[in-house]
């Protein structure tokens, strides 16, 4: 579908369309004849994205896969226990209490995730616009109003100022007909719509207007040639939902994570399973061995954690105005290096604004913030005073009435974009425009058009006792120029000579080199005995002078950035992110603009530029030596690929003008084909392609339109570049802080593990059951392990170069080795250190308990001997192993809590960061405390979850291992920040 | 993003496990690994150490003589003596071989009870052969030695001592179990008060025993349970006090906790009875998840051909 659009409908003349349509250019369609084309077409509507079904999402969620794992445990311990049964041995219901907690924890993590996906899904069926259009129609020669979805190929539509054009349309008449081309082709500029085809690309071309597009003013007719998905923006629309969404770097690394994670899962579990069975226990013993190692690896919570992370997150940044929909996007910001921006209505305000001024000889800078908060130039000078009344008067746009208390910048004018920008500029300077052009009544007028290149009005003057008329004019400035004898300068008219007018000339160039579109104004004071009060001005004879004018002044008018933009690009260089601008707009414009916000850094020459400075040719160039490049999108067409790389490559600083929505996908192919992570913002439907397919798409959501809201991942509701650069920081601190809760995640699966390690090679009582871990998997450390999302940064993050997605893993080896062989071994320690506490104060040296396993479990030895000679039944030892099962999980807990603590950092010390600065994890720290104790002392525990309330002074046991954990990871970082580059920090630093 | 991970072909595998050109086994040279290696060989023997010494420290806290808690021992359970699969005694008269590992259980266990097992005075005390109190033996320490112990005589298990019958009633289809109250350190099992026993034990009450009665689990097989003989020490259908308190493995060696034996000598036959015994004491609890606390239960199968 990459193909540019074949559409010569532009080019055939009336007499073929209404061949070609069966339509007539007066009556339009036979009604019954646009019935049949409707049942063959199909209604005029874009076809929504296919959705997944409901249950295949919910399935999915079932089946990732840990969930698969999980679901191969389970079904074990449901095969284990129908042996059981079958074998009539009813002493324990163990194993179908395990199944069913198991398959609890699958469904619930599951529904989970359904739901966090149902709600994002919600959020975007909520931007679709559920109002029907309405279109006017003829048919058999009458008008209709109509349902757009119901219009077809042939149809013959009105369309005026105001409406959303209905479907594409070839125009047969129009008066004065502009339409809003920007959501499109990113020109900002009302286009002109006319029945003359002039130009062959249907883009280009004058007499097609296009579905979705605004027509901002005027009235046009015309025969419908396209409709519904077969519409150019629907082509484009379809060309969004033909690129595959790509899996986000969160989503890559923690399948990496859980293609580790179950593999050693499952190469851990099956080595246990082999050893049992060599060393003799029985098959289905050996299974239950499998399966209770395959659920001490699986970080059953972790998916939960990432997901309350992200999703916390993405409450965060919903606060500074960025929706999220896709939450694993939140991330994919983080690993940005490249952002694509599209130019208009995203770096810049999307409405043309006066900017700089000509006068006197000079050019002065008018205040272009959205806000009126810069600074104003010089208005002392009478030459400003006479081109301002030029401006308030030689101009028809108005303002809507009863906008008295908005802003000026905010209030709605009627009127082209030109006309608009200078009369917001008068208000502003002059103060009530409407009430000035009362005072100066109209005598007549001549407006705009293409052949004259200027405006013209003639006013009465506010002076009742002066006769005089006054000829105010505006336009192209050469042609103004033209029309003028004098300058005025001071408020002095001077000869207009060639000295003046090499100065004009100066202005005018350097003016339009900043991409801005310059007016040109001239008055002329009329003889008041040649045109009388009462003379009747005839504008179609011009019977008054238009020429030989005095030269006020030039006014040149661009579509400003918005303030925030070039300091969030500046960030965006700190973090070493680069920015590209890819935009439909001419290079001129988009250079200016691109080095006005700093895409184009000061001092960043163009191979051209270099050209020109040089006075060489720019084949001589070495093209290395430009930062800056401006690609045109006629080059871009002409380029392979491979080019397109080695320009990336070759120049820091792009810009991309003219281009269409096919290049600039091309554009963020390129880019990530050099391993960049990509985002592209973008507002118009021109960018919902580039927008899919971004590894994070980022769309406005004032400025822009449906289909770029629903192919991006993120919104920004304020349309403010700058709170890209929030995103990308929170994007990297849930990196950082994910690791953390991974590390902290991790490191207890050692302690879990280890239990059956020296069951099984040992053969002590064992110390840690099933239904414990999954206590600790799913109850106790879900807290801690989501709390530490709500960590603060260690350091300024954005000062950072953006992580190689390559190099730079959510989980690394440093990170694995460290949690399971350093962290996770001490915690080992420290929980058979409490283990063999709490059996030899009961009378179970640690000497006997090894090699008594399988005494201890024969339930028909009913007086078993202990250290002291004392006799225990089953029923006592199993109780037995319960306190050590409680005493085992406590330990993990309390050094768990000392793992949280060391998490919070990787690299700065416990002590800098502040203990108490994460209250959550304070919180959660407390909570998790509650939690153990609640499980220990609740009453009914031992029978239900295996948990017996154990002696204080056993939760003291385990406290010098958490304190030596402390001791060790400070000692671990303060080594990392001591000798940075050291084996230390290469082996150590996660 | 699929394509940020590239083909990982076969070569990189190998190339990890051994790189020719650095010269790295699984990612690391020779010397790197000696570091790491040392490394961990400090870190473990340094944790190994810490572990050590916290296991002596702690077990410095806890007596050879007395264990510290005994929450979950006490109270003691009762145990029976053949030790039978599932609690069922299944056997049929007419084969000897279906009784015998029952025989040898109980011949087992009851040689420890020998007479020539008991001959050294300075081991074994004459305490009274009828129930006495406790008797108190001092403190739980090795201060004045070892503690001596009470002799426990088998033929005052009659017709279940094995002597005369060396298949303890089995082969006659009137089988004799063995019971005996688990032993507990220091643990002195209170006699049950008069009035909280069973009507049909109130005519055998001595204070110095811990009686014990055996019957019919289900109210049907009341009728099929018939008599049940009950042979202990003097007669007395329980556990004499002067056997307790138990000091300890260290302390009592080849102590002999008494014993009581019961014999079911009209069963019905061919037919499944339930039979549950059950010890009475004031500080003898039952619990329904351990059913061997303070009782047994014994399932009778025998078949008369």
């Amino acid at each position: 579908m990459k193909k540019e659009m074949d559409v010569d409908d532009h080019q055939l003349s009336v007499e073929d369309l209404e061949l070609k349509y069966q339509t007539n250019v007066n009556k339009g369609m036979n009604s019954t004849v646009a019935g049949e084309i409707l049942l063959r077409d199909g209604p005029n509507e874009l076809k929504p994205p296919k959705g997944t079904p409901e249950y295949v999402k919910f399935a999915r969620q079932l089946a990732g896969g840990l969930q698969c794992l999980m679901w191969v445990a389970a079904a074990i311990c449901l095969i284990a226990f129908g042996i059981q049964c079958g074998q009539g041995d009813l002493t324990s219901a163990d194993n179908l209490y395990l199944a069913i907690a198991l398959i609890a924890v699958v469904v619930v993590t599951g529904c989970f995730g359904y739901y966090q996906e149902f709600k994002s899904t919600n959020i975007i069926a909520s931007f679709k616009n559920l109002v029907p259009q309405q279109a006017t129609v003829i048919r058999d020669g009458d008008k209709f109003q109509i349902n757009a979805n119901q219009l077809v190929v042939g149809d013959l539509v009105e369309i005026k100022g105001g409406d959303r054009v209905p479907a594409d349309i070839r125009i047969i008449s129009a008066q004065g007909c502009k339409v809003d081309n920007s959501s499109l082709t990113g020109e900002s500029e009302p286009q002109t719509r006319a029945p003359e085809c002039t130009h062959e690309s249907p883009l280009e071309t004058r007499n097609i207007a296009f579905f979705s597009t605004m027509c901002l003013e005027g009235t046009a007719t015309g025969i419908i040639v396209n409709t519904g998905d077969r519409t150019i923006i629907g082509r484009i629309a379809s060309l969004a939902s033909g690129v595959e969404n790509e899996k986000t770097p969160i989503a890559i690394e923690i399948e990496h994570f859980v293609d580790i994670i179950a593999g050693l899962a499952i190469f851990f579990g099956g080595t246990f399973f082999v050893v049992a069975m060599v060393i003799g226990y029985p098959f289905l013993k050996a299974m239950v061995f499998f399966m209770a190692i395959v659920v001490a690896y699986v970080p059953e919570g972790l998916l939960a954690t990432v997901t309350v992370c992200l999703s916390l997150t993405a409450k965060r940044l919903a606060r500074k105005n960025c929706v999220v929909k896709n939450l694993e996007a939140v991330e994919t910001l983080g690993s940005t290096s490249v952002i694509c921006s599209d130019k208009t209505g995203t770096l810049t305000q999307n409405r043309m604004t006066v900017s700089h001024l000509w006068f006197d000889n000079q050019i002065h800078t008018a205040d272009t913030t959205e806000d009126q908060s810069g600074q104003s130039f010089d208005q002392s000078s009478e030459t400003w005073r006479a081109l301002c009344k030029i401006v308030s008067l030689c101009n028809r746009a108005f303002f809507k009435s009863g906008q008295d208390n908005m802003p000026v910048p905010k209030r709605i004018v009627i009127g082209d974009a030109s006309e608009t920008a200078l009369l917001k500029f008068s208000e502003i300077t002059l103060g009530n425009v409407m009430e000035y052009r009362e005072r100066y009544k109209k005598a007549c007028e001549i407006p705009f058009n293409s052949t004259n290149k200027f405006q013209l009005s003639i006013h009465e003057l506010e002076d009742p006792r002066d006769p005089r008329y006054l000829l105010v004019m505006k336009g192209a400035p050469e042609r103004i120029l033209e029309r003028c004898a004098t300058i005025m300068i001071k408020g002095q008219e001077l000869p207009l000579d060639e000295q003046w007018k090499e100065a004009f000339q100066t202005a005018y160039m350097d003016l339009g080199g900043l991409g801005e579109r310059v007016l040109g104004f001239c008055h002329l004071y009329l003889d008041p005995g040649q045109f009388p009060r009462g003379f009747s001005f005839d504008t179609e004879e011009m019977n008054f002078p238009t020429s030989g004018l005095c030269f006020a002044g030039l006014i040149s008018m661009i579509d400003p950035p918005r303030a925030t933009v070039p300091d969030a690009v500046m960030k965006c260089r700190t973090a070493g992110i680069r920015v590209i601008m890819v935009t439909g707009d001419h290079p001129i414009t988009a250079k200016a603009i691109a080095a006005s916000v700093g895409i184009i850094s000061e001092g960043s020459e163009t191979v051209e530029d270099i050209a020109a400075r040089m006075r060489i040719p720019v084949e001589q160039v070495n093209k290395w030596e430009a930062r800056a490049c401006v690609v045109n999108g006629g080059q871009l067409k002409d380029m392979e690929t491979e080019e397109l790389v080695e320009i990336l490559k070759m120049h820091p600083e792009m810009v991309f003008a003219r281009t269409s929505p096919q290049q600039k996908l091309i554009i963020v192919e390129s880019c990530q084909k050099l391993g960049a992570i990509v985002a592209v913002t973008g507002d118009g439907v021109n960018d919902s392609p580039a927008l899919k397919k971004a590894d994070i798409g980022v769309a406005m959501g004032i400025a822009g339109s449906d289909a770029a809201k629903n192919a991006a991942d993120m919104i920004l509701l304020d349309d403010n570049f700058a709170s890209i650069v929030t995103g990308v920081e929170q994007g990297r601190l849930i990196f950082d802080n994910l690791k953390k809760s991974i590390a902290y995640t991790l490191t207890k699966n050692i302690p879990e593990l280890t239990p059956y390690l020296i069951y099984i090679t040992v053969s002590v009582p064992l110390p840690l059951g099933c239904i414990t871990i999954l206590f600790i998997e799913l109850c106790t450390d879900i807290f801690p392990s989501v709390s530490l999302a709500y960590e603060k940064a260690e350091s300024d993050i954005m000062h950072l170069k953006p992580r190689n997605p390559r190099r730079d893993r959510l989980v690394n080896e440093a990170l694995a080795v460290y949690s399971y062989f350093q962290i996770g071994a001490i915690q080992s320690f420290a929980g058979f250190t409490d283990y063999f506490t709490a059996m030899a104060q009961e009378g179970w040296f640690p000497l006997l308990c090894v090699g008594l396993r399988a005494q201890w479990e024969n339930d028909h030895l009913q007086d078993l001997q202990d250290s002291y000679g004392q006799e225990w039944t089953f029923g006592q030892r199993l109780y037995q192993e319960y306190t050590c099962y409680t005493v085992f999980f406590i330990s993990i807990e309390m050094c768990q809590i000392s793992d949280v603590l060391i998490r919070k950092t990787r690299r700065l010390s416990v002590f800098q960061q502040g203990f108490f600065r994460n209250k959550i994890l304070v919180i959660a720290i407390v909570f998790q405390l509650c939690l153990g104790c609640f499980l220990c002392y609740c009453p009914g525990m031992p029978n239900i979850f295996n948990f017996m309330p154990i002696r204080f002074q056993w939760w003291l046991v385990p406290l010098p291992y958490g304190i030596l954990i402390f001791v060790y990871d400070e000692i671990r970082k303060l080594g990392v920040r001591r000798h940075p580059g050291s084996w230390w920090d290469k082996e150590l630093y996660y | 993003m699929a394509r940020g991970k590239a083909k990982e072909g076969d070569g990189n595998w190998k190339k990890f496990i051994w790189n020719s050109e650095k010269k790295e086994f699984l990612g690391r040279t020779g010397g790197s690994w000696f570091k790491i290696l040392l490394f961990y060989l400090i870190f473990y023997g340094c944790l190994a150490g810490i572990f050590i010494g916290t296991i002596q420290v702690m077990l410095l806290t806890v007596s050879e003589f007395e264990p510290k808690y005994q929450d979950r021992v006490a109270p003691p359970g009762l145990t029976v003596i053949p030790r039978v699969l599932k609690t069922e005694i299944s056997f049929s008269i007419s084969d000897p071989k279906t009784y015998e590992e029952y025989v040898a259980g109980l011949n087992e266990f009851l040689n420890a009870y020998n007479n020539d097992q008991q001959a050294n005075n300075m081991i074994f005390d004459d305490c009274s052969e009828k129930p006495e109190d406790y008797i108190d033996r001092g403190a739980f320490n090795n201060g004045q030695g070892q503690k001596k112990v009470c002799r426990f005589k088998r033929e005052w298990l009659e017709n279940c001592s094995g002597v005369l019958d060396t298949s303890y009633g089995y082969k006659d289809g009137k089988p004799c179990v063995v019971a005996k109250l688990n032993r507990v350190l220091g643990f002195k099992p209170k006699p049950p008060l008069n009035d909280s026993l069973p009507p049909e034990m109130m005519g055998k009450y001595n204070p110095y025993v811990i009686p014990i009665h055996c019957f019919a689990k289900k109210e049907e097989d009341v009728d099929k349970v018939g008599t049940v003989e009950y042979y202990g020490m003097a007669g007395y259908a329980g556990f004499p006090l002067q056997y307790y308190p138990y000091y300890g493995k260290l302390l009592q060696p080849q102590y002999l906790q008494p014993l009581l034996a019961v014999q079911f000598t009209n069963l019905t036959l061919d037919m499944e009875v339930r039979v549950e015994c059950k010890v009475y004491g004031e500080n003898i609890h039952y619990s329904d998840k351990d059913r061997f606390q303070g009782r047994f239960e014994v399932k009778f199968d025998i078949k008369s051909s």
